[in-house]
Order: C-alpha cells, then structure tokens, then sequence
C-alpha cells in the first residue's frame, strides 16, 4: 500500500523541520493527517490563515521577507487562481523563496465538480516569471520535491495529486533537468505530466506499444538537456490533464519552435472549449477524462494515427 | 526620542517641497496622497519611531514600514533620498529611463520593504512579517500604511481578521482617512464607514487623530517596542488630501497629478509660508 504524495511529502517537512526553524506552513484551512504531528510539535511555525488565499500568499510573502522559507498550502485551484495576483506581485515579481503547495492536481477531485477541477494550472502559473512548477507524477517525487522548499531559492508551485500513485521506474528526478524518461522505446515519444504517466504507462502495457515514455514534471526544463533528447525523436504526443490552451502541450511546441525541430506534434489534453459540463459527470476520473476528449480510447487512437503516418512515411 | 516638533514641522515642509519639484518636473506623480500622509510619514522617520541603519538598509534589527498605499510613493522616496538610502540626484531623473524612480513604490531599492501599488496587500505581508519575528523571538515592529479608499480591498479584511485574532501586538496600522479615492469622496460613494470601530471588531485597539499634528501622532503611537497592549494597533488619522497646498487640497481630480509647473512656484510659497494644522 502506497502512500498519497500529501504524505510523502509533509512526511519529508516533517523531518526537515526537526532541524530547521525557518519552514513555516501557512494553510488556508487545509490539512492532512501527515500534517498533525508538524502541527503537534513546531506549532509555531503552523499558521492557519482560515479561508482566505490571499492572505495566505501574503502572509506568506512577509515570513519570506523577514527570513523564512513559507510553504502555502491548500486545494491547488484556490491557491492559485484566487491569489493569482498576489503571486505574480510577491512570490515572482519580488522573486521570493516561497512554495505554492496545491493538493489536488487536474480533475483529482472528480466527485467535486468543476470548481474543485485544476484544469488551467499549467497554463496560467508558467506564465509568471521566475516560478518553477513541478507537477508531480508519484509518491516518490512528491517525497523528493519537499527539499526544493528549502534549497531552491525561488519562488515554486508544487502541484500534488490527490491520488495514490506508487512510484515509477525511470530515471533519476532532477528538478533542474525537470524531465525523465519514464520508459525508453521505439523513436516515436509520449510526454505526460502527473498522473498522465502512470495512464499512459498502463496504455502502453495493455496494448503492446513501443512508445519512449517521458515524464515532463518542471517548468521550465533545462532546455539544453531537453532539446539533445527531443531531437533524437520523430514524432512527439503530448499528454497533460490540463486545458489544452497554454498548458504543457503548447510549452512543448513552443520550445520545438524555439529548437527550430519540424517533427509532429498531437496534443492530447481536456477540451474545454464548450464549457464545464463535463467537470459534472460524478461516473469518475476517467469517465470525465473521457467527456473532455481525452479519454484512454482517444489517447489510443492517437497513438495508432501517429504509427500509421509514419509506415506511410517509410 | 526626537519630538522637536518645530524641527519636524520644518520637515514636512521640506518634504513637500521636494515632492511638488520632482513630481512637476515629472509631470506625473501622486503628490495628494504624499501630503495627506506627510506628517505620519515625518514622525515615523524623523521622530524616532522608527528604527533603521541607513549604511545597511537590511539591518535585522531594523523595523519594518509598509506603504500599503503604494501611490503616496513620492513622499516615502523623498524621505529616502533625504536620509540618504537613495542617492539625492534621483530626484531629477523621477519617472526618466536614466532614473531609478516611478510613480508606484518598486521593492528592490534601499530602504524600501515591498514592492506596492497594487492596493489591498500590504496588511497581508505585514501580519507574514510580524509572526516571523515572534518565531524568532524579536521585538522589531511593524508599521502598515493603508489608504481609507483602499480599505475596500477583502483582502485588507482578510489580514486584518487575522492580525486581530493571532494578537500580533507588534503591528500598528496607520489608515490615511483623507475621505479622497480616485475619483470620489469616499463617504460619499463607496464609503467605509466607522473604519474604527471596524478594526475594534476585529480585535485591535483604535485611536482616531489628527493626522497633521505630530502630538496627536505620538501619543497615539507611543512607544512602539515597550507598550502594554495586548492587541494590534490601528490609527484612524483624519488626514485632508494635498494637505498643504490650498488649490490641490481636498481636490477630486487631483488624484495621481502633479502640481503644473506654472503654478508650483504659488505652491511652494503655500508650502513655505502655511502653517501647518
């Protein structure tokens, strides 16, 4: 039994804490079991602002400013968009060591409806300057992710699933990098971010497939590291519980436009376009996947598109 | 404690001065919102309240002044050019490419703490402020400046049930009561209503002063490290916007303009020769 990334990661606060008074968790009513025994024995460095995300990011911003290193916890879609300002202001625009810790990444909340969906987090976050997002993809990540808290001296959004999702093989996490490869197979590559990994590695699984699997988990990438791999490809789908406006998809292509690379590029992400309707479709995560146009039989069928252009290439 | 106040009153009078040149000479600037606040501002700095080290800006032992009310900027760099933080000869080059200086407080230049500007924020990072320095065990104290128009940002609210309820004692709120938005009299549109008994509410001691006269200010304020409440302070200082010259004072459209150069010298005069109160 797996632990959630919610506990791997305040588990690794936890410890860290022991020894270092400068953490500070602002939380805006949001807690965790993991998060009670911190509460229990640093209560000083435990703030609860109630329900109010911009003064979460602010009060926050003031610890950073007169030393600490704030982690402002709650559910990602309030700590994000409610404050959105606050924290292009503070955290970026003053480039401060603060973390925007956000539980509960694309549609994790699935029974919620929409206003509990994560759905616009990568695009509108990695448009603000100086922010590293790391979008977690397991438990052991999310257990990983905790030391940038402290020694990346900048501002970060760390978005954790609420799911369970046991660590996968692959190669080493490297926040700078931001990218691993998940699986390498044919010259044919899948970029997920989050939980899109694990669907993407069991879609490989059940139908035989030779796709290389990456796991683009921080943006921005090292863009030397990132141009050397993706130029070794022929083709490129990518794969983000996310709009597909702005998110993960679109800073792939932007990249590849920036690397001046011509190879073919599918985005695969929630079709928003036509509303939230979808977000109320309480069946489960998968069958609002599905409902947003990116569903396990459509990331199938453009998987097979992407195999059947290039035979007709060869 | 400097409480000469003729030395004070000279102050703000020279402060003014410098805020009407620069800002007429920029064409630009928001120079009713610096003099509604002047005389807080003076007595904070030049009248030893506040703590700070001018060679070393950062000083951990220094106390924090927070200018919610980012627009009343020309005051606070005139008090920074004049103590010495920022280079004097910015003044000429205010809202230039050669200068340092814009109309809105920018949070990277010596002795400033925050960029601001965007209103309804400096409460928030103040309270952030005052419990990092009762984790660490400190007794720097905190000053925050709102506007009264700007006390119609929630998330002033926010902060201040927060404060109010975390007993940050170690935090005095100045409100800017100069009745005056953008655009309106604030009571007479939108309006805050009782902003003393607001604050009460929400768990801090409330004084209402004369914001002008630098007695009111002290008493009000009175020993900012070695007091005995046990609660967040706030000031509710009834303040006139473009306090100090007759033709801008209290003044609708005056928000955000500068004093036009063919009149600065009559305002200058006003400045020079009024009394202030």
């Amino acid at each position: 039994m797996g632990k959630t990334m919610r506990d791997t990661f305040w588990d690794s606060i936890y410890d860290m804490a022991k020894t270092n008074r400068d953490i500070v968790i602002v939380s805006a009513d949001f807690g965790a079991p993991s998060l009670d025994k911190f509460r229990r024995d640093f209560p000083e460095q435990y703030i609860n602002v109630g329900i109010s995300e911009q003064n979460a990011v602010l009060v926050a911003t003031g610890l950073a400013l007169a030393g600490k290193k704030p982690i402002v916890y709650a559910i990602t879609q309030f700590i994000t968009l409610r404050c959105f300002e606050q924290i292009r202001i503070y955290p970026c625009g003053m480039n401060l060591p603060i973390t925007i810790l956000g539980v509960g990444a694309g549609i994790s909340y699935w029974e919620s409806g929409a206003t509990h969906h994560c759905m616009e987090q990568l695009s509108i976050m990695r448009t603000l300057p100086n922010l590293k997002i790391i979008n977690c993809s397991d438990e052991a990540m999310a257990q990983n992710a905790a030391s940038c808290v402290v020694n990346m001296n900048a501002p970060k959004f760390i978005q954790l699933d609420r799911e369970i999702i046991l660590s996968m093989k692959g190669e080493n996490i490297d926040f700078d990098k931001g990218f691993r490869m998940i699986v390498n197979g044919d010259n044919q590559l899948v970029i997920a971010t989050g939980i899109m990994n694990r669907e993407l590695l069991d879609i490989r699984k059940d139908n035989d497939y030779k796709f290389s699997l990456m796991d683009l988990y921080t943006i921005p990438v090292d863009k030397v590291a990132f141009k050397e791999v993706i130029a070794k490809f022929s083709s490129v789908i990518t794969v983000e519980e996310n709009t597909k406006q702005g998110g993960m998809g679109s800073y792939i292509m932007e990249l590849l436009s920036e690397f001046d690379i011509q190879i073919p590029v599918k985005q695969i992400a929630l079709e928003t376009a036509n509303g939230y309707e979808p977000s109320y479709n309480y069946g489960g995560r998968e069958n609002i996947r599905e409902a947003y146009g990116m569903g396990k039989q459509r990331i199938k069928n453009v998987i097979e598109k992407m195999y059947e252009r290039q035979e007709k290439s060869i | 404690m400097q409480k000469d106040c003729e030395f004070l009153k000279e102050k703000a009078k020279q402060l003014r001065s410098d805020v009407a040149k620069m800002t007429t000479k920029a064409r630009i600037g928001h120079v009713t919102s610096s003099y509604s606040c002047t005389e807080l501002m003076v007595a904070l700095y030049y009248g030893g309240i506040l703590r700070y080290r001018i060679e070393e800006p950062d000083w951990k032992g220094r106390d924090y002044f927070i200018l919610s009310k980012g627009h009343a900027n020309p005051i606070l760099y005139s008090i920074l050019m004049d103590l010495g933080f920022i280079e004097k000869e910015e003044k000429d080059r205010f809202c230039t490419s050669e200068g340092a200086l814009g109309v809105l407080l920018r949070g990277d230049l010596p002795g400033t703490e925050i960029t601001s500007g965007s209103l309804g924020c400096g409460l928030g990072i103040a309270a952030g402020i005052a419990q990092a320095l009762k984790i660490d065990g400190k007794e720097n104290a905190i000053v925050c400046m709102l506007g009264d128009a700007e006390c119609r940002e929630g998330a002033i609210w926010e902060a201040a049930m927060h404060i109010g309820y975390t007993k940050l004692d170690n935090i005095v709120v100045i409100v800017d009561r100069n009745n005056l938005g953008a655009t309106h009299f604030v009571e007479e549109e939108a309006g805050i209503g009782d902003v003393a008994e607001k604050f009460s509410t929400f768990g801090f001691d409330t004084v209402t002063i004369n914001g002008h006269d630098f007695e009111d200010i002290f008493n009000a304020i009175g020993d900012i490290r070695h007091h005995t409440r046990k609660k967040p302070l706030a000031i509710i200082a009834n303040t006139k916007k473009g306090k100090g010259v007759s033709f801008i004072e209290d003044q609708v459209f005056m928000h955000g303009v500068a004093i036009p150069e063919e009149k600065l010298e009559d305002a200058l005069r006003e400045i020079r020769e009024g009394e202030v109160l």
